[in-house]
């Protein structure tokens, strides 16, 4: 297989302010069904709407492993095969849920030079609810020199 | 998470369970590419470094690498066959409630891992408390971590967790503030 497009990035590459290219993912059963069998999360709260519902949810909504991975993908395909994802933190504030469509985006906050590290503020968001998903990440890219 | 009756004692449940260490368990299998596979297919992630032979053992790495978020997934049992095995703090605190919403997560991903390599995990508890939130008024939030150590017993990733454990609705309605009907 090969992969769509990819030029490795270095650090000099980029600058504090840049946004990294996102990417958008529509919800749907098909999609619910794939959450489940990626993240291993049986979870009912994530695939049984009576269950969610009477839990007190509106219904059935996208797990944190899913979330997770979406944040993880756009940190990954960034940082490429020299680069490295050190850290992640991001809050489950509000849900995806089948019908929104979810985009998953980000921009750099911060470069330090002497340790290549470069910090990234991402977040996932959909029409229906606004940014659902905060998060912050350092990651590594090679340097030029 | 284990469900308790009410009124429920905060204070007792800190005082015996906060800073509660688990011995390291070992993940049911060892870091396998069909796991990495259905990960990738959930979210369409083509990248090769973690889905092409061929292709990553071409870059540093020298072959497939997990997607660094797999992690704690390969240090764990899976959900299926019902293991007794792994971490047993989060099953096992006592909470008034046995709903949970997975709230603020944290990881440190301290090195790349590879195919075949067996990882292990042990648990810590790192605090419970009572915050309302619109679900239930006595919610009770739970953060844990997780070390992910390799075969030499170093440390190849960490997870900080915070759990939101809540009373369906109806328990709520019936004893809202979860003092077992005493006033």
């Amino acid at each position: 297989m090969t992969r769509k497009t990819h030029t490795q990035l270095y650090f000099e590459d980029v600058n504090v302010g840049d946004e990294l290219p996102g990417f958008t993912v529509k919800l749907d059963a098909t999609r619910m069904v794939k959450q489940v069998s990626g993240s291993q999360d049986f979870y009912e709260v994530h695939h049984d709407t009576a269950f969610a519902q009477a839990g007190g949810h509106k219904d059935i909504f996208y797990n944190t492993g899913w979330t997770r991975a979406n944040l993880g993908r756009l940190l990954t395909d960034f940082v490429g095969d020299e680069g490295w994802v050190k850290k992640m933190r991001f809050e489950m504030r509000r849900m995806n849920m089948n019908g929104d469509t979810m985009k998953v985006k980000g921009k750099i906050a911060g470069k330090r030079p002497e340790t290549n590290e470069i910090d990234i503020e991402l977040w996932a968001e959909n029409d229906r609810e606004g940014i659902t998903t905060p998060a912050s990440a350092t990651v590594t890219l090679p340097g030029k020199g | 998470m284990a469900k308790t009756g009410t009124p429920y004692d905060i204070e007792a449940v800190r005082k015996e369970w906060v800073g509660k260490q688990t011995e390291p368990v070992p993940g049911r299998y060892p870091v396998e590419y069909d796991p990495i596979r259905r990960h990738c297919h959930m979210i369409d992630d083509d990248n090769p470094l973690f889905l092409d032979p061929d292709y990553a053992a071409k870059t540093r790495h020298g072959g497939v690498i997990a997607p660094p978020v797999m992690a704690d997934y390969f240090a764990g049992q899976g959900i299926w066959p019902p293991s007794e095995d792994g971490p047993m703090l989060l099953r096992e605190v006592p909470t008034p409630g046995d709903r949970m919403v997975n709230l603020i997560n944290e990881f440190e991903y301290i090195r790349p891992i590879k195919i075949g390599e067996r990882l292990s995990s042990y648990q810590v508890l790192a605090d419970i408390f009572h915050k309302p939130t619109r679900l239930d008024p006595i919610s009770t939030w739970i953060v844990s971590e997780t070390h992910i150590i390799d075969e030499a017993g170093k440390v190849v990733a960490i997870g900080r967790n915070t759990l939101l454990t809540h009373r369906p609705p109806e328990e709520v309605a019936a004893d809202p503030n979860g003092t077992g009907g005493s006033k």
